[in-house]
């Protein structure tokens, strides 16, 4: 199957210098698990980073330096923490999710609207953006929204249609606050996004007003 | 400016210090990789927004790293500078972490965020000097004005602020003009290929 909707360049290159928050890092990431395309591009953006490091005016460092580096050398390093963290999630659960992921906390899922489910993804550290996992049942409407921040979604299995575009497993969506949504859910299938949503959701609709008290990720 | 050949020796330099420490924990070695990227790793840091001591203090810590992950090295699929950058990059968001929350952040559990499903070198179709190539020759294409966004991208974005100040023009226009430096760059590097 074949990603016909990718992160923007700039996005990609923001991950690769490493200045997205982090709930937008999940998001790239996520869809860099299946987009070869989009990897080469951030390895070669990695490649751009030696490139400007290396054409930085060199800042003088202390007399020292090195001799102190020296000195640390042959020390033993620190283990990493997070990397011994057990798996959460059981891959049966949710079709379609990284391995990555599951080195999070998730979350219960909580119900949000008839057949839309939310499961939040537990960041260890602070973020403007909230990530969870988004399930919605085959035929659904998802939620007409709009939001106040940029929001980013991946597709894990499933597929829905909006505004005439197909996204399947690995398409990658962009929303602003210009944007107001109107998925529909294939039929057949559950659809699992990954969704990493900056600022508020806003709903709109009955639907949307009834249940926009609960909508706190 | 130095001639293309001897950019491509520079490649192959430094890419074997960090072979030369990896493979016996040569000393020297490590002293000219450190007198020529320490340097540039504070430079790097100050202009992320850390202050001098930080700077010094990060700038010895990815030195410290490149030291102890030279084994780590696959110059098949890396540049030298590109892998010594993505190891400052990974210093500066622990260092970020930590400033903003307080406490210890281990920067190892930042490079797990970088590794995609365990496979930390994916998709090294090309043989790398020849990537680092690449990248070095699509940079030589692109405008003066476009290098600068480029450059610029790789900080945060206070610096886009300050970026639209020096060139005095309103900050959108430097996101509408990264973006584009970003599609040509990506276009240049796919001819290229
Ligand atoms: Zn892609």
């Amino acid at each position: 199957m074949s990603i016909e909707h990718h992160p923007t360049d700039s996005m990609l290159a923001a991950f690769a210098a490493g200045t997205l928050d982090h709930g937008q890092h999940i998001a790239i990431a996520t869809h860099l698990v299946s987009c070869p395309q989009c990897r080469t591009f951030t390895r070669s953006m990695e490649q751009v980073g030696g490139a400007v490091l290396t054409s930085l005016l060199p800042a003088a460092m202390s007399n020292d330096a090195l001799a102190k580096v020296e000195a640390r050398l042959n020390k033993p390093m620190r283990p990493a923490t997070m990397a011994e963290t057990a798996p959460t999630v059981p891959e049966a659960e949710v079709p379609g999710l990284p391995k990555f992921l599951r080195r999070y906390q998730f979350g219960n899922w909580k119900w949000i609207a008839p057949s839309v489910h939310l499961q939040p993804i537990v960041l260890p550290y602070d973020s403007d953006t909230r990530v969870f996992l988004l399930k919605s049942g085959p035929g659904t409407r998802m939620l007409q929204h709009t939001h106040t921040g940029i929001e980013m979604t991946c597709v894990l299995s499933g597929a829905f249609s909006q505004d005439g575009s197909h996204y399947g497993p690995g398409d990658f969506d962009l929303g602003d606050d210009t944007v107001d949504h109107l998925p529909v859910v294939d039929p057949g299938q559950d659809c699992v996004c990954l969704v990493a949503m900056q600022g508020d959701l806003r709903l709109h609709g009955l639907i949307g007003r009834m249940v926009q008290p609960f909508v706190r990720v | 400016m130095p001639s293309e050949n001897e950019a491509n020796s520079d490649t192959v330099q430094w890419g074997g210090l960090i072979s030369a420490i990896a493979q016996h924990q040569d000393r020297a070695a490590f002293a000219a990789l450190f007198e020529h990227f320490a340097p540039r790793i504070k430079a790097f840091m100050q202009r992320s927004g850390a202050s001098e001591a930080n700077a010094e203090e990060l700038a010895q810590e990815t030195m410290l790293a490149v030291w102890r992950k030279a084994a780590l090295f696959d110059p098949q699929s890396t540049g030298a500078a590109g892998w010594i950058f993505t190891i400052a990059r990974n210093l500066r968001i622990d260092y970020h972490r930590r400033e903003s929350r307080g406490g210890m952040v281990e920067a190892s559990d930042v490079e797990i965020e970088f590794l995609i499903d365990d496979s930390p070198q994916p998709d090294s179709i090309l043989a790398t000097s020849q990537s680092e190539d690449r990248v070095r020759s699509a940079l030589t294409k692109l405008s003066d004005d476009q290098m600068r966004v480029v450059e610029l991208s790789f900080f945060e974005e206070k610096a886009h602020a300050e970026i639209a100040e020096i060139l005095e023009i309103p900050l959108g226009t430097v996101k509408s003009r990264l973006r584009l430096a970003m599609t040509r760059l990506r276009n240049l590097l796919g001819e290229l290929s």
